[in-house]
């Protein structure tokens, strides 16, 4: 096996890795005091409260301004959710049908399904 | 050689002119970096059987002449995008599931709209997970199904086998899967009841952001994601580790908002009441008890598992009622025990020689 113990690049590589393995660990013990917990939750609380108020706000604000909100926009991008939703549906629709109608040269989804028969192969064997 | 030292003085030149050249390559691909976009991921052909709001279900083409008899269907976890399972050709589970001859199945999630915010963990276990079932039922033609649950999709598959437990599911495999919720360490203090208002969350923001639960991921190893980037900027000349940490890195931070009733029961249910071990967690009034579960098993957990830690998952073959039973530990994390090269050379080599006989 190779010294890399003068290999300038490999101590870096390693004291990157050491100091990522510590600075975790020493994170993860802070982490799980109840004082941690009692800080974030409380910063983390009123974050998402006064996001909420902000982004009620806002939204009176561009309506004012009569641009579209951000609860418009997201409304936008679920009616185009929703038509590719169909989209799908109507592509497993079709999926179906080709199924059950067996037509030959149906493309790859109306091929006709591999027989159910496979059995594990044998101890020692070869795979199938 | 300098024997005192154990430097290689006649080496110095080589290096020298190595690391040269590889800071040019670096320069290059960093461009080429920002510039590129990641490989295409879950390329392997499927079908999507079925859509209804966050729930999909793909059937992929079987690629072997002949199949077990015994479909299987993967049910992924609901914070988590399903193609973890399948990044690219020669390094996806489902890939090496159809060579091996399996007929697969996947309950893929996508991110739950505003509306969606009311689902609740019955919508998950008695309503999408059976109505997937019994769409591969009809499907395939068989009785029998073989379900794979991933992280917290192991929770709702031993969940619906525990109220199902009649059938029809015939195997059992979970990945990486908690029972004991107490040991989930940093998640539960994050989480503690006396300072985590969940309702006070959930009644303001509807589904919980992915955003908080992507920083919930990352506070559990803080250092990683910077660490992760001076090696990416190291190993930027070299092509195969840039597209490793692409397909990772995208997966990673594409993480799924969760509907807000489903996370307020996970929370109350199994962080603060931690109901699955102590065998009270019920599902829409109908008892959820693992111990009513029989049919063959097999649990693999990772040896440094830091979103799962091994206490939290080790319970779920003691608890559970089946007599054929079998956990592996496998080398690797939360992620690599599945996908990467670790799990090709391990997990999935495993799977399938526990799996081949009971799919006839």
């Amino acid at each position: 096996m190779a010294d890399n113990s003068n290999d300038p690049v490999a101590l870096w590589q390693n004291m990157i890795g050491e100091m990522e393995k510590g600075f975790n660990s020493f994170a993860n013990k802070a982490m799980e005091s109840p004082e941690f917990s009692k800080v974030v939750n409380q910063v983390g609380g009123a974050t998402a409260g006064a996001q909420k108020q902000l982004g009620d706000l806002m939204e009176k604000y561009l309506v004012g301004m009569n641009l579209p909100s951000r609860a418009q926009m997201v409304s936008m991008a679920e009616r185009l959710q929703s038509i590719e939703g169909q989209l799908n549906e109507i592509k497993a629709l079709l999926y179906q049908v080709h199924q059950n109608s067996g037509a030959p040269g149906g493309g790859p989804a109306a091929a006709p399904k591999p027989p159910r028969t496979k059995r594990p192969p044998s101890p020692g064997g070869e795979q199938k | 050689m300098n024997p005192a030292a154990g430097l290689d003085l006649q080496s110095i030149p080589d290096r020298i002119q190595s690391e040269v050249q590889r800071a040019i390559q670096r320069s290059i691909k960093g461009v080429e970096y920002i510039s590129s976009s990641g490989p295409l991921l879950g390329s392997t052909p499927k079908d999507i059987l079925h859509v209804r709001g966050t729930m999909n279900l793909y059937h992929y083409r079987p690629i072997s002449d002949e199949i077990y008899r015994v479909p299987i269907l993967i049910v992924m976890a609901t914070t988590n995008r399903g193609y973890i399972l399948d990044m690219v050709p020669g390094q996806s589970f489902i890939e090496f599931l159809l060579r091996r001859g399996y007929d697969v199945y996947m309950l893929d999630w996508t991110a739950p709209k505003p509306e969606e915010k009311s689902l609740r963990m019955e919508d998950y276990v008695l309503d999408f997970i059976p109505d997937c079932v019994s769409r591969v039922q009809r499907d395939s033609g068989e009785t029998d199904v073989t379900v794979i649950g991933y992280c917290f999709g192991g929770v709702l598959s031993l969940l619906y086998g525990s109220i199902f437990a009649d059938g029809p599911m015939k195997n059992l495999i979970c990945f990486t899967t908690p029972v004991d919720f107490r040991e989930m360490k940093l998640f539960q203090n994050f989480s503690d009841k006396r300072y985590f208002d969940v309702d006070r969350l959930i009644d303001s923001v509807g589904n919980v952001p992915p955003e908080m639960i992507l920083s919930s991921f990352e506070m559990l190893r803080p250092a990683s994601r910077a660490a992760s980037q001076v090696q990416l900027w190291e190993n930027i000349w070299n092509d195969e580790y840039v597209k490793s940490y692409r397909m990772f890195d995208r997966w990673a931070t594409d993480t799924l908002p969760l509907a807000g009733e489903y996370f307020r029961s996970i929370t109350k249910d199994l962080m603060w009441d931690n109901k699955l071990y102590t065998d009270t967690m019920s599902v829409g009034g109908r008892p959820a008890d693992i111990s009513r579960i029989t049919v063959p098993i097999l649990h693999a957990v990772a040896e440094h598992d830091h979103i799962v830690p091994y206490d939290a998952a080790k319970p779920l073959i003691q608890k559970i009622g089946s007599a054929d039973k079998e956990e592996v530990i496998l080398k690797g994390g939360h992620v690599s025990l599945v996908a990467g090269a670790n799990a090709i050379k391990r997990l999935w080599p495993k799977l399938d020689s526990w799996l081949g006989g009971r799919s006839t």
